[in-house]
């Protein structure tokens, strides 16, 4: 069971390769044959000389990056990205979605399709799609949108999910926030589930845990991957039956986006320390998962500065819950502990009903998955896959700023130039207002 | 019409002969011979009888709506108890109790033709096809059959239901997708093995095996493709039979008009006893309007007569005339009504066969029907509205100092 990654612009290029080199790094440090062997099919193949080599295809307009990428992956000498899996230009995308999406996309669909189906074909069994791409910029939002259009079109039986990276809120771009609410929009009615990582929060734990003081693109990659792949790397669910899981996308998706109109997922992974206090930490399951349970229900992205004070609302408070203010609620969890002494950890916190709707029991809303091989030096480690209200607050003034340039119609031109009318701004904005209230009607 | 005639029963009996392959298909054995059916309509005797109410057990039993094999002489009450249950009501099945069959004159191969009828129009047909289906074809996956098809009435339809259903149906989904997935990775693995096996072994003892096991599976392909082409051939032609099988009630139904009289006395004590009273004293006021029914079923029957569309031929036939524009058009609702209410009227043993005849085809076709009005209606007005220009365009024309500026 194989996932074929798409990365699609600057960002994308670049979380995907860090991505891939984590995963490489942690299957072949593992001791566990049985797992490396089932996280090498995942995501590579084999070449002729033995070499492993991503299942991934590389896009983007600009050579720059996707050269880089290329160079850092053979440089490692573990992996390397396929000779020929990957398509350029020599003009970029100018950070505007429309030109993305409407002129670059279809004028290069034929090639990337190419690409793809080639790496589908490698595969015995396809578990589904993953394209990574952030929704700032032009190429990776726009093109990547039409990209993901194209695969849902040739591959309506696969799983495919979509990896977005957002923005500072203080913004690099302009437009960072058209991009977004356009991407997003689309998104929605094609991918199966939408995995976000927000740049903020990620550059809070670089700076807070980690203790980097110049925190450059290269560290928050790190982080992102870090939480990415001990999402994506072999685990046992409950449905695998003591083997690793075959089908981690198909899985996901199952466990956490089977209502339509809730697709977005958070994670956050704990613990997180810098390398060089990692020999002095010791960690308990208890303690990780109670810190992790508090993050979940008090909204806090990582173990610091936890409000404490956030508790489920009883039974009796849930129909006027109006009242549970900061309490944020889930509509499904998937929890992944990853190491030592991992089948005594007790979960029966994630499985109080009051963190769930009432519409969903909590049997149906939690899984866990587990595997007693440690995730990147870790000794043990635990992420939290979430469909909750988590990102409600950032998704929600993201929508407000872009519908106030909106009203005031700044920079529309730049985008009705390219076929991108108001019309679909509209309803692109109408969609994700939809999602917003959905996730606040969520209790 | 003479000659019309003769060439509706020999398609009749072409549409009989198709049901009857097509029961004989779907692995019923003991189908009688479509000349059996025209027995039947006029009361073909025991003989006939038997063989219909071996039909009707065989159906029954296959569609496990009656599960015990039944012995000689109870299959009888094994039948009547099966009709009971896919909801079949007839006076018939009320009077076995010693006389085995109600042989006393009122029953009659014709009650077994409409049970049958009955069932088909419920849809057991389909239940026998779908389980052959499954038989046959060993790469479907098996659905289970499911356990509650009809939604209840005291089903909640508040949104958070409603969201949980979407939850469930989302979920069902993707495990139809992750099925999907294994399949096609069965397959392409099956394809790999075959490959790869295939040059070595042509003369090895695994490939008489594995030439025994195509050759079983040639067959089962042979006769799934049997199967689908047969109910493909009756389904093209089942108007007809749902026409005949209507004649058959018609003549059923003049039957007890007759017969009632010389019964009565008995079959009244028996069915007070069920507390039917009041079906009784209904169906003595119902047979006191037999004259007229009769002369609205004689506007009915006219067209079954020509047969060809039959029932909806002649209903359409009737619908359309006062639309193209006559004053005939109050007749043509009396006429449609009557076939729906009619069964509803007349409690008698064959009514429930009737209803569902006439339930169903008006309702399939009433869509295209109203269509085709529609279409006439439009048509109507287009020509009106042309015809008024143009007698507008005249009168203006005679004024000949007036300037009209159009709007």
């Amino acid at each position: 069971m194989s996932i074929v990654t798409v990365q699609l612009g600057q960002c994308g290029n670049q979380v995907g390769q860090q991505l891939f080199d984590s995963l490489c790094c942690d299957a072949q440090d593992g001791q566990r044959k049985e797992r490396c062997t089932a996280s090498c099919e995942r995501f590579f193949h084999q070449n002729m000389h033995g070499d492993l080599v991503a299942r991934a295809v590389l896009i983007d307009m600009e050579p720059k990056v996707i050269n880089q990428s290329i160079s850092r992956a053979a440089k490692s000498g573990r992996w390397r990205y396929g000779e020929t899996s990957h398509f350029s230009q020599k003009q970029g995308s100018g950070n505007n979605w429309a030109n993305g999406f409407c002129v670059h996309g279809p004028g290069h669909t034929e090639v990337v399709e190419e690409l793809v189906r080639r790496e589908v074909e490698r595969c015995d069994r396809l578990s589904g799609l993953m394209a990574m791409m952030s929704v700032a910029g032009g190429t990776g939002s726009g093109v990547g949108t039409y990209v993901t259009q194209c695969l849902r079109d040739i591959y309506p039986k696969s799983f495919i999910l979509n990896h977005l990276t957002w923005p500072y809120g203080t913004g690099e771009v302009i437009v960072q926030n058209y991009n977004t609410v356009l991407t997003l929009a689309h998104l929605y009615k094609l991918s199966d589930a939408i995995l976000v990582h927000e740049n903020d929060t990620v550059h809070q734990i670089c700076s807070q845990l980690l203790n980097i003081q110049q925190i450059s693109f290269a560290d928050v990659n790190t982080v992102i991957a870090h939480q990415l792949g001990s999402v994506l790397q072999p685990a046992l669910t409950a449905e695998s039956h003591g083997v690793y899981s075959r089908n981690p996308l198909g899985e996901l998706v199952g466990a956490l986006c089977c209502h339509p109109e809730y697709k977005l997922l958070s994670v956050s992974t704990i613990p997180q320390v810098p390398s060089a206090s990692m020999a002095y930490s010791s960690f308990s399951w208890p303690s990780l998962l109670k810190h992790l349970r508090q993050m979940l229900i008090s909204n806090t992205k990582m173990e610091e500065g936890i409000d404490w004070q956030v508790r489920p609302p009883a039974a009796s408070e849930r129909s006027r819950s109006l009242t549970a203010g900061s309490f944020n609620t889930s509509l499904a969890n998937v929890l992944i502990l990853r190491g030592k002494d991992v089948y005594s950890a007790e979960t029966a916190g994630f499985e109080d009903p009051a963190l769930y709707t009432s519409w969903l029991s909590s049997e149906e809303a939690f899984s866990v998955w587990k595997s007693p091989v440690p995730f990147n030096k870790y000794e043990k480690s635990a992420t939290l896959v979430s469909n909750s209200q988590a990102l409600l607050s950032p998704l929600d003034s993201m929508v407000g700023r872009a519908w106030n340039m909106f009203a005031s119609r700044a920079y529309i031109h730049q985008y009705t130039k390219f076929g991108i009318s108001e019309e679909d701004f509209l309803d692109s904005f109408t969609s994700l207002e939809q999602v917003i209230s959905s996730y606040k009607q969520l209790r | 019409m003479q000659r019309s005639a003769a060439a509706v029963s020999v398609e009749v009996k072409q549409v009989i002969a198709a049901l009857c392959r097509l029961l004989t298909t779907s692995g019923l054995e003991s189908v009688p011979a479509p000349e059996q059916f025209r027995r039947a309509k006029f009361g073909g005797g025991p003989e006939v009888e038997n063989q219909f109410w071996q039909l009707l057990a065989t159906i029954l039993q296959k569609c496990s709506i009656v599960s015990c094999e039944a012995i000689a002489g109870e299959h009888r009450k094994l039948v009547a108890a099966g009709l009971w249950q896919t909801g079949y009501h007839a006076d018939w099945m009320y009077e076995q109790g010693g006389e085995e069959g109600g042989e006393g004159g009122r029953f009659s191969s014709k009650d077994l033709l409409l049970a049958l009828g009955w069932l088909l129009a419920s849809g057991t047909l389909e239940k026998l096809l779908t389980q052959r289906v499954e038989q046959l074809d060993k790469t479907l996956i098996l659905t289970p059959t499911p356990v509650n098809p009809q939604l209840s009435n005291g089903l909640p339809l508040d949104s958070a239901s409603l969201r949980r259903l979407q939850w469930l149906v989302g979920s069902l989904r993707h495990q139809g997708r992750t099925l999907l997935s294994m399949q096609e990775e069965r397959t392409r693995l099956l394809h790999a093995v075959s490959v790869a096996s295939l040059p070595s072994s042509v003369s090895s003892s695994s490939s008489d095996q594995s030439s025994t096991l195509l050759k079983k599976d040639c067959v089962c392909m042979q006769q799934l493709c049997d199967l689908l082409e047969a109910y493909l051939n009756w389904t093209q032609v089942e108007k007809v039979f749902w026409t005949w099988m209507d004649s058959v009630v018609d003549g059923h139904l003049t039957d007890p008009v007759v017969k009632k009289p010389v019964e009565a006395p008995n079959n009244r004590g028996r069915r007070c006893r069920h507390g039917n009273c009041g079906l009784e004293k209904l169906e003595d006021m119902l047979l006191t309007l037999p004259t007229r029914q009769k002369g609205q079923r004689r506007v009915r029957e006219a067209p079954e007569d020509r047969g060809e569309g039959g029932l909806l031929q002649g209903r359409s036939d009737s619908c359309l005339h006062p639309l193209s524009g006559s004053p005939r058009l109050p007749s043509c609702p009396l006429v449609y009504r009557l076939k729906t209410e009619r069964p509803v009227r007349y409690n008698s043993p064959g009514a429930h066969g009737g209803a569902n005849t006439a339930e169903e085809l008006p309702a399939s076709q009433a869509a295209e029907l109203l269509l085709q009005t529609e279409a006439l209606l439009l048509e109507r007005r287009d020509r009106q509205r042309l015809a008024n220009r143009m007698q507008l365009q005249e009168m203006i024309g005679r004024l000949d100092k007036l300037v009209l500026i159009p709007p």
